[in-house]
C-alpha cells in the first residue's frame, strides 16, 4: 500500500481542540475568572501535580485559577512525531548549571506547556519503597519523610487505576502488588533485558509498570507501539495529566491560562500571600488574586519562583525561613548502557520503558553503599543515540557515520540510582534573566561519595547484564534523570520548607505540590509519587476548606481518601487488584 | 568542501578489496529503503515539519563571512559525507546557523560556558587560530587530513594553540556543543534515517512487528557491506574511556 | 473395536450423539473461554463487557457438561445459553470491528490495525464454540432408544435431531476455516512467516474452506475431498500446537516468566482452534445429507 485506504492522512477541520487520536475538548466554555477577584486556589504549573489538583479541588467545587508557562497543547497540530521537531515540549529557557558534576538539564528535564513533564515522560510509574521513607532512620544517609508509605498507599492504589498504569501481575518489589492494567508486550530490548536477567538469576518483570494504556479506554485508544513516547503521546495511550485530568478540570470550572509565566508570588499581611503576578503572552503584567497559592513548577521553578519573591519579612525568599528552598535538589543517577548484539534489535519500536527490575534498590551493606538502584529499558531514538555515541564511545566523523550505520544492532539500558539529599546541591538564583527580565535559576550539582560507589556498582551491574544477554560490546554514558527536592517537606521548620501536607512552614496559605518537595528520592521513576502526593494534598486542603483561607490553624489530621472525586469512570475499567 | 569529483582518496574503500567504493545517493545497509516514501502515512503536521526540513534550507544569518568557511569544513569532518553524491548531501551549517539565529538553545548553559552563539564565535575562531599556527594557512584550506588532526586534538583537549580562547570556555564543552548540533542535524533528516534504517514518523501509522529487529513489510532488509574510512582521515577511531565520566558531562533526562 | 466403530458411525447417521457433542463443546467452550480470558486481560478489561465472555463460556461449559449428564439440561438450559453465548459472539465481534476501527488511522490501515487490534474474528470463533453446543441440544442421545421423548421438530432442526445436516456443518465447519485461518495468516504475518511452518495453515485454510464449500453443494465432495483435506488440518493444528508450546517455551524467561510468555508468546490454543476445522470437517462428511425438499 502506497497510502492509506481514501489517500494521505490530512489535517483535522475540527474547531475543538485535539488531545490524542480521538479525545476532542472545547475551551470555549471555559470559566473566566476576573482577576479582581480572588479566586480560592491559584496553582503556579499545570503539569504532572498542577493538572491533579486543577481537577480534584474543581471537582470539590473551589474556584482555581492554573498559570501555565507552556502553551495548551493540541496535539494533533502542535505535536510531531519527530525528534528534532519536539524541542518545544521542554523546558528550554536559559538556566545556569555548576558544580563539580554539573546537570546538563537537557531537553528532558522538565516541561512546559499544559502536562508539564508527564507529556514528555517515558511513563515508568513505579511506586517508591517503603524503606524510602525512612532512609535516615534506616541507613543513617539522607532524611526521613515526615510521612511513611501507609500514607501514600492509598493514592498510589487510586492514581494507578487513574491513569492507569499498565505491569505484570505481581510486582514483588518494595510494597509487592498487581496492576490493573494489564502488562504490555515488550520490545527487542525488554528481551535483552529479560534474557540477562534471566541468565543471572536475577529477578525481572516485561511489561511495565507504566502508565500507557494496554486496552482502549474511553476514547483514549490503546498504545500503538511508536516509540515516540518523549516526544508526546499522539495517540492518547500514554498518561498525561493533559488528557487524564484537566480534561475533567475544565468541566468542573477551572480556569487554565496558559503562557503565563508567573515571576513572583505577592504576599498582601505579613504571613499570607494573596495572589500571584505573572506574564502573558505579550509580557503584559498581571495580578491574579487568590486566596490561596500552590506552587507546582517542579524542581527548578519553583526554588526559583519561590527566591524570586523574597520580600520584606522574606528576605531570603519567600517560604525561606529555613534556607531549605533550592537545597536538597537530586536527580537519579541516569547512566545508560550501550551494547550491540551480532542480531538485529530495532530499539525505535515500542515505547523506550517496556521492562525494568528493582533487584538492587534496598541497601545491601556488602556492597559498600547505601542505597541503590533499578534496571531499566530505554530506546534513544537516532540523535539521542548519536549524541550518546558522542560520548560513550568518543565517537565522530566516520566513526559516528559507521556506530549509527549500525543503530539497529544496539540495545540499551539504564540505571536509575539513588543519589542522595545534600545540601550543597541546590537551585539559586543567578545573575542573568530570561526573556521577562527575570533573574535565572543556577543549579548546583556535585556528587558525593555513597553516589559514586553506587554509580560505580550499577554501571558494572548492568554492563553484565548486558553480556550474559549476549552482547559483544558494551559502552556506557554517565548522565541524570529526573529532578527532585529543593523544597523539601520535613516536620522540623528549621530544616524543611513544607510540611507533611505540602503547607509551607512559614506561610499559612501557600503550598508547595510537586516533585521539590520529596525529601528523597529512591530509585523510583518520581512520576506517580508525584501525582500520588497531589492528590493527598488536594484531599487535605478539601478537608480544611475554608479554615486555609481564612486561619492560621495547622490542623494536621489526615484527610480521608476521596475516591469518588478520582476522575469518573476510574473504577469501571480495568481488572481488580488481585494481590493486595 | 571536499571535491570529490576526481579524488578517491576521500571516498571509503571496500574492506576486503581495499578498492575504492565510489559514493552513492544513499549509503548504509538499507539500499533501497526511502522513509519519505511512506509520508501519506504519517499526521499532516509532521508530514509538514519533515518536507520542510528537506526542501527549506535556511539563509545563513548568523555566521559572518570570515566564520562560513572555517565552520562549513569544520561540518564536513565532524559529519562527513565524502561517500554521498553531492546532491544528496544533508546541509548542516544553514540548521546550526539557523538554531543560534534564533537563539533556540537546549535549556542550560554551563558556569564555565559562555552562551552558544558566543561558544561557537569562540571555537571558530579557535580553530582558525590553531590551523595558522600549526600549518600557516585557515582551516578552510587545509586538506582533510590535518583538518581531522586538529579537531582531533580538540577532541582530546589538547590546547594546542589559541590558549586565550580556551581560558574562556571549555575545551570538553565545546567539543560536545559542536558534534552534538551536527550530529544533531544530520540524523534528523530523512536521508540518514534511510541509511540507519530508522522508521521514521509512527503517527497514525506504527509499528507491527515489535521483537526480534524484524522489519516491517514497508521497511527493508539490512545487507551489510565492510568498508573502511578514506585513508585522508582519522576520525574511525573510537574511545571509550570517555564514556566513564571522566569530563563530568552529564544530561538529565526523564 | 471394528463394533465400537462401527456403533459410533450408526450414532453419527441417525443424529444420536447429543452427549458426546455436549462433551465436545464443553470441551471447545471450555478452551475457548480460557483463551478469551487471557486476550481479554491482555486489552486490561478495559470495558467491563469484557468480562461477557469469560463468565459465559464458564457457564456454557458448566451446562455443557451437565447436558452430557442429564437430558433436561440438554435439551432446556444448553439451548438458551448457547444461543447467549453466540449472540455475546456477534456482539463481541462488534466491538472488535469498531475497536478496529478506533485505532489511529481506523480502517483506513487495515493490514496494521487487523494486526494490532483487536482480534478481528475471534469472537465469532468463540460464537461458534457456542453454535455446537446448540446443535447438541437438537440431538437425539446415545442410548436413549426407550426413552425416546415425543418431540418432534420440522424443518432444519427436525434434520438435526435424524443426523441429517451434513450440508449445515459443512457450512458450520467453513465459517470455523475461513475464521481461523484468517487468524492465522495474519498472526503469522505479524511474526514475518518467520518459520516456514507458519505458512501451512495458510496455504491448508483456502483448500479446506473450499472442500466445506464444496461440500454443501455436492455430496460426493463431502464425500471424498472434505475428509481428506479435514484430516490433513487435524493434523496441522496439531504440529502447530507443538510449534506454538515450544515457541513459548523459547521465549527469554522461558517458564520463569510463564504467564507473561503465555500471554505474549505465540496463542497456545490458536492451533488446537485450527485443528477443529478439521474436526467438523471429519464430522460433517460422515453425515448424512438434508433430505430433499
Amino acid at each position: 500500500m502506497k497510502t492509506p485506504l481514501f489517500g494521505a492522512f490530512q489535517p483535522p477541520h475540527e474547531d475543538e481542540r485535539i488531545l490524542g487520536s480521538m479525545p476532542r475538548i472545547s475551551l470555549k466554555e471555559m470559566q473566566h475568572f476576573r482577576e479582581s477577584e480572588p479566586v480560592d486556589y491559584c496553582i503556579v504549573g499545570v503539569g504532572s501535580a498542577g493538572g491533579v489538583l486543577c481537577q480534584r479541588l474543581a471537582k470539590a467545587g473551589f474556584k482555581v485559577v492554573g498559570l501555565e508557562a507552556g502553551p495548551f497543547w493540541d496535539t494533533e497540530r502542535d505535536w510531531v512525531s519527530d525528534e528534532k521537531g519536539s524541542h518545544k515540549l521542554y523546558w528550554t529557557d536559559l538556566r545556569i548549571t555548576g558544580g563539580e558534576d554539573p546537570l546538563a538539564l537537557g531537553e528532558n528535564n522538565s516541561g512546559k506547556g499544559v502536562g508539564g513533564g508527564s507529556v514528555h515522560w517515558a511513563a515508568f510509574a513505579p511506586r517508591f519503597h517503603p524503606s524510602d521513607f525512612r532512609v535516615y532512620t534506616d541507613d543513617g544517609v539522607g532524611s526521613d519523610w515526615p510521612i511513611s508509605y501507609e500514607d501514600v498507599k492509598p493514592y498510589y492504589e487510586l492514581l494507578e487505576r487513574e491513569m492507569p498504569v499498565a505491569g505484570p501481575a505481581h510486582f514483588p518489589w518494595g510494597d509487592p502488588h498487581g496492576y490493573p492494567y494489564g502488562p504490555h508486550p515488550v520490545g527487542e530490548v525488554g528481551n535483552v533485558l529479560i534474557k540477562g536477567c534471566t541468565k543471572l538469576g536475577i529477578p525481572v518483570v516485561a511489561g511495565g509498570p507504566i502508565a500507557i494504556l494496554s486496552g482502549s479506554r474511553g476514547d483514549r485508544p490503546h498504545c500503538i507501539y511508536r516509540g515516540y513516547c518523549i516526544q508526546g503521546c499522539k495517540v492518547g495511550a500514554k498518561a498525561s495529566t493533559l488528557i487524564t485530568h484537566v480534561p475533567e478540570a475544565l468541566r468542573y470550572g477551572v480556569e487554565i491560562r496558559d503562557r503565563s509565566m508567573a515571576f513572583r508570588i505577592s504576599t498582601g499581611r505579613k504571613t499570607r500571600v494573596n495572589g500571584v503576578l505573572y506574564y502573558d503572552d505579550e509580557g503584559r503584567e498581571h495580578f491574579q488574586r487568590a486566596k490561596a497559592v500552590i506552587v507546582s513548577g517542579y524542581a527548578i521553578e519553583t526554588p526559583r519562583l519561590l527566591l524570586n519573591s523574597a520580600c520584606p519579612g522574606h528576605e531570603a525568599g519567600l517560604a525561606n525561613a529555613s534556607d531549605s528552598v533550592g537545597r536538597y535538589l537530586m536527580a537519579q543517577a541516569g547512566n545508560v548502557l550501550l551494547g550491540r548484539f551480532s542480531e538485529l534489535i530495532r530499539m525505535y519500536k515500542t515505547p523506550p520503558a517496556h521492562s525494568m527490575t528493582e533487584h538492587f534498590y534496598e541497601t545491601d551493606p556488602d556492597r559498600g553503599f547505601a542505597r541503590g538502584f533499578a534496571i531499566q529499558t530505554v530506546a534513544p531514538l537516532p540523535i539521542a543515540f548519536a549524541k550518546q555515541m558522542m560520548k560513550a564511545k568518543g565517537a565522530w566523523g566516520w566513526g559516528m557515520r559507521r556506530v549509527l550505520m549500525d543503530y539497529n544492532h544496539w540495545a540499551t539500558l539504564g540505571v536509575l540510582g539513588e543519589i542522595l539529599p545534600w545540601p550543597e546541591n541546590r537551585v539559586q538564583l543567578a545573575e542573568e534573566k530570561d526573556q521577562f527580565g527575570i533573574p535565572v535559576a543556577s543549579v548546583t550539582f556535585t556528587l558525593h561519595d555513597n553516589d559514586k560507589k553506587l554509580i560505580e556498582f550499577g554501571k558494572k551491574t548492568v554492563m553484565e547484564v548486558m553480556r550474559a544477554a549476549g552482547a559483544e560490546e558494551v559502552v556506557q554514558e554517565s548522565r541524570y534523570a529526573h529532578l527532585v527536592g529543593a523544597a523539601r517537606m520535613g516536620s522540623d521548620p528549621a530544616t524543611s520548607v513544607v510540611d507533611r501536607f505540602g503547607r509551607t512552614h512559614d506561610v499559612s496559605n501557600l503550598f508547595i505540590c510537586d516533585g521539590s518537595t520529596l525529601p528523597t528520592q529512591g530509585s523510583a521513576n518520581p512520576g506517580l509519587t508525584i501525582q500520588a502526593l497531589a492528590a493527598r494534598t488536594a484531599d487535605y486542603l478539601i478537608s480544611q476548606g475554608e479554615k486555609i483561607f481564612s486561619s492560621e490553624e495547622r490542623d494536621m489530621t489526615p484527610p480521608p481518601v476521596r475516591r469518588k472525586l478520582a476522575v469518573a469512570g476510574t473504577f469501571v475499567h480495568g481488572i481488580p487488584r488481585l494481590w493486595n | 568542501m571536499t571535491d570529490t569529483g576526481s579524488i578517491t582518496e576521500n571516498w571509503l574503500r571496500d574492506s576486503r578489496t581495499r578498492r575504492p567504493l565510489a559514493p552513492v545517493q544513499q549509503p548504509g545497509y538499507y539500499p533501497g529503503y526511502d522513509v519519505m516514501g511512506q509520508k501519506a502515512f504519517w499526521d499532516a503536521a509532521t508530514r509538514r515539519v519533515i518536507e520542510e526540513r528537506l526542501y527549506k534550507i535556511p539563509q545563513i544569518r548568523f555566521f559572518d563571512e570570515s566564520e562560513l568557511p572555517t565552520i562549513t569544513a569544520v561540518s564536513n569532518r565532524i559529519v562527513p559525507q565524502d561517500d554521498r553524491t553531492p546532491e544528496r548531501r544533508i546541509p548542516i551549517v544553514p540548521f546550526i546557523d539557523d538554531r543560534l539565529y534564533r537563539n533556540q538553545i537546549d535549556g542550560y548553559r554551563f558556569a564555565d560556558m559562555p552562551s552558544d552563539q558566543e561558544a561557537y564565535r569562540l571555537g571558530i575562531r579557535a580553530i582558525d587560530e590553531t590551523a595558522r599556527a600549526i600549518h600557516c594557512m585557515p582551516f578552510g584550506d587545509l586538506d582533510p587530513l590535518k583538518q581531522d588532526f586538529i579537531l582531533k586534538s580538540i577532541h582530546e583537549e589538547k590546547r594546542l594553540a589559541a590558549h586565550a580562547v580556551w581560558q574562556k570556555m571549555s575545551i570538553a564543552r565545546f567539543w560536545y556543543l559542536l558534534v552534538g548540533d551536527c550530529v544533531g542535524v544530520y540524523y534528523a533528516h530523512p536521508w540518514a534515517w534511510n541509511e540507519i534504517g530508522f522508521g521514521g514518523p509512527a503517527y497514525p501509522r506504527a509499528y507491527t512487528r515489535l521483537e526480534g529487529g524484524l522489519p516491517e513489510p514497508w521497511e527493508v532488509d539490512e545487507q551489510r557491506y565492510a568498508w573502511e574510512a578514506p585513508s585522508n582521515s582519522i576520525s574511525d577511531l573510537y574511545d571509550t574511556h570517555k564514556g566513564t565520566g571522566n569530563i563530568s558531562e552529564q544530561e538529565v533526562t526523564d | 473395536m471394528n463394533r465400537a466403530l462401527a456403533t459410533i458411525d450408526q450414532h453419527i447417521k441417525e443424529g444420536r450423539f447429543q452427549r458426546s457433542l455436549a462433551l465436545v463443546a464443553a470441551t471447545s467452550s471450555f478452551v475457548s473461554g480460557l483463551e478469551v480470558s487471557y486476550e481479554h486481560y491482555k486489552g486490561s478489561y478495559s470495558n467491563p463487557v469484557m468480562y461477557s465472555p469469560v463468565a459465559l463460556s464458564g457457564l456454557l461449559t458448566a451446562t455443557a457438561l451437565a447436558g452430557f449428564f442429564k437430558k433436561s439440561a440438554a435439551e432446556g438450559p444448553l439451548r438458551w445459553i448457547a444461543a447467549i453465548t453466540l449472540a455475546d459472539g456477534l456482539i463481541g465481534f462488534g466491538f472488535h470491528i469498531r475497536g478496529i476501527r478506533r485505532k489511529p488511522g481506523g480502517w483506513r490501515l487495515p493490514l496494521t490495525n487487523i494486526v494490532m487490534g483487536p482480534p478481528i474474528f475471534a469472537p465469532l470463533l468463540f460464537g461458534t464454540a457456542a453454535y455446537l453446543a446448540f446443535i447438541a441440544s437438537y440431538l437425539r442421545r446415545e442410548g436413549d432408544h426407550k426413552h425416546e421423548s415425543e418431540i418432534r421438530y420440522c424443518g432444519w432442526r427436525g434434520e438435526l435431531r435424524e443426523g441429517r445436516f451434513q450440508k449445515h456443518l459443512c457450512g458450520v465447519a467453513a465459517a470455523w476455516t475461513l475464521f481461523s485461518g484468517v487468524e492465522a495468516w495474519y498472526s503469522h504475518f505479524k511474526s514475518r512467516f518467520r518459520i516456514w511452518a507458519q505458512w501451512t495453515p495458510v496455504i491448508l485454510a483456502p483448500i479446506q474452506f473450499g472442500a466445506c464449500i464444496g461440500g454443501i453443494f455436492n455430496s460426493r465432495v463431502a464425500r471424498r475431498m472434505l475428509p481428506a483435506s479435514s484430516a490433513v488440518a487435524t493434523a496441522n493444528g496439531a504440529v502447530g500446537f507443538f510449534y506454538h508450546a515450544r515457541g513459548i517455551a523459547r521465549r527469554p524467561g522461558a517458564m520463569r516468566h510463564w504467564l507473561y510468555n503465555l500471554l505474549y508468546g505465540p496463542p497456545i490454543f490458536a492451533p488446537l482452534l485450527f485443528s477443529a476445522c478439521g474436526a467438523l470437517g471429519l464430522l460433517a462428511c460422515l453425515l448424512r445429507r438434508e433430505s430433499r425438499d
